[in-house]
């Protein structure tokens, strides 16, 4: 058996956590309680040794002569991270880095991701044309345009009053609630599998 | 002036994101990206530092002297030695599954009662006529909406059976009629990504118009009224 002290410690915690989720007994709860504590704590730690994990990726290249965009990185990792560390992360210095820097850079990519959306719809009938894709793009432009209307024109009365509605909240809907529903009952027979330790996903 | 040098700044890394959409992956894109990954990640690790590591695990244990502070401690190191070469990196294996164990009771329990109870009473809710009386809807108009609710949920569930019997010299298949099934799932599953699809495009939409009117804002100041 493969890990067999991380294969313990998984199936014992995960019981444990899933048992105090479903009995309301407080030996139960306080329990959970104090293992996803721990699991906060150790994910933080984590994310803690991926910065600086990935600072050391960097420096690596820096040195090895091979990017300018690592100095960018380097540098502003670390100014980051004291600012924010010794400031706190809802004082001035660390506001005026998040407006000038992680907002503006956040919404622009956003807004990049609209125009390759579009890009990617019009080319879609040509990638993969068929049945589905004119259903699937006939619903895209019918709740946009139910949504915003047309420039100059406004709200289309039919559209935007009975289709749109109908389509977000009926079939939509519909389908959501099934993939939703699917996608559920695939983590309940992953988390599963992880419990009974049939899954080893932490073993190398 | 530190409000305009942050709206200069702002406006020099939005223009240089935005100019992805014309001139692709170029020099100063990638630039504003590795300042933002950077800006992003430092981020994370001084909130991971000051919000999650100093209160929940050093400051107990260093000034409240809580000895149970001790196992998360230990499950830290036992991660740090993964960054270690050699067969002293299979210790942290341990807390790793410590990880993987917690994630997955907590996902068990969250699609247990977050999702599969609430969204299967709500499917069966569709076919309930007090609610019906209750918003006043007409109750040919309420069973054959939720009859429709009903049929799209089960065959889009259905579309996600992957269940199939082997078969002498040919490959397994599903049965037909889940087959059937699965197709009408199909069409509720292109509506549903349709419907999804438009949403997100709006969203992307309007992040583009507060970033083009950033930068118009940041314009106006500077010229000339």
């Amino acid at each position: 058996m493969k890990a067999p002290v991380a294969t313990a410690v998984a199936m014992a915690v995960g019981i444990v956590v899933l048992v105090g989720y479903f009995i309301p007994l407080s030996i139960f709860t306080g329990l959970r309680m104090l293992l996803l504590q721990w699991a906060i704590i150790l994910a933080g730690a984590a994310l803690f040794v991926g910065m600086v994990n990935l600072s050391q990726h960097h420096w690596a290249r820096i040195r090895a002569r091979r990017g300018v965009g690592s100095a960018w990185l380097v540098f502003s990792l670390w100014a980051t991270f004291f600012i924010t560390f010794y400031f706190a992360p809802a004082s001035l210095p660390t506001r005026w880095l998040f407006d000038a820097i992680l907002l503006p850079a956040s919404v622009a990519l956003l807004g990049v991701l609209a125009v390759s959306l579009t890009v990617a719809a019009v080319r879609l009938p040509r990638r993969r044309p068929g049945l589905f894709t004119i259903l699937f793009l006939t619903t895209t432009v019918l709740i946009l345009l139910g949504s915003i209307g047309i420039p100059g024109v406004g709200s289309l009365p039919f559209v935007s009053n009975l289709l749109r509605p109908w389509l977000a909240q009926v079939p939509a809907a519909a389908g959501a609630r099934g993939i939703l529903l699917g996608v559920a009952l695939g983590t309940v027979a992953t988390g599963l599998r992880i419990l009974l330790g049939s899954d080893r996903p932490y073993s190398e | 002036m530190a409000s305009l040098l942050s709206a200069l700044v702002a406006f020099i890394i939005t223009l240089s994101v935005l100019s992805y959409v014309f001139f692709g992956d170029w020099a100063l894109f990638r630039v504003v990206m590795y300042l933002f990954i950077g800006a992003a990640a430092g981020y994370g690790g001084a909130v991971a530092l000051r919000s999650v590591l100093w209160p929940m695990l050093f400051r107990p244990l260093i000034f409240q002297r809580q000895l149970l502070a001790l196992v998360p401690l230990l499950l830290v190191a036992l991660l740090l030695t993964k960054a270690l070469r050699g067969k002293v990196s299979r210790w942290g294996n341990v807390a790793v599954g410590y990880l993987v164990g917690v994630g997955a009771a907590v996902a068990v329990g969250g699609a247990v009662r977050g999702t599969i109870f609430p969204q299967s009473v709500a499917t069966m809710d569709a076919l309930n006529l007090h609610l019906a009386a209750q918003k006043g809807i007409s109750p040919f108009e309420f069973l054959v909406t939720g009859a429709f609710m009903l049929v799209g949920t089960v065959t889009t569930l259905a579309y996600f059976h992957f269940g199939a019997r082997p078969q002498r010299n040919r490959p397994p298949q599903r049965a037909a009629w889940i087959t059937a099934l699965a197709t009408v799932g199909q069409w509720f599953i292109a509506v549903a990504f349709g419907a999804l699809f438009a949403g997100v495009l709006l969203a992307a939409a309007t992040a583009l118009a507060a970033s083009i009117g950033q930068l118009w804002q940041f314009l106006s100041i500077l010229l000339p009224h």
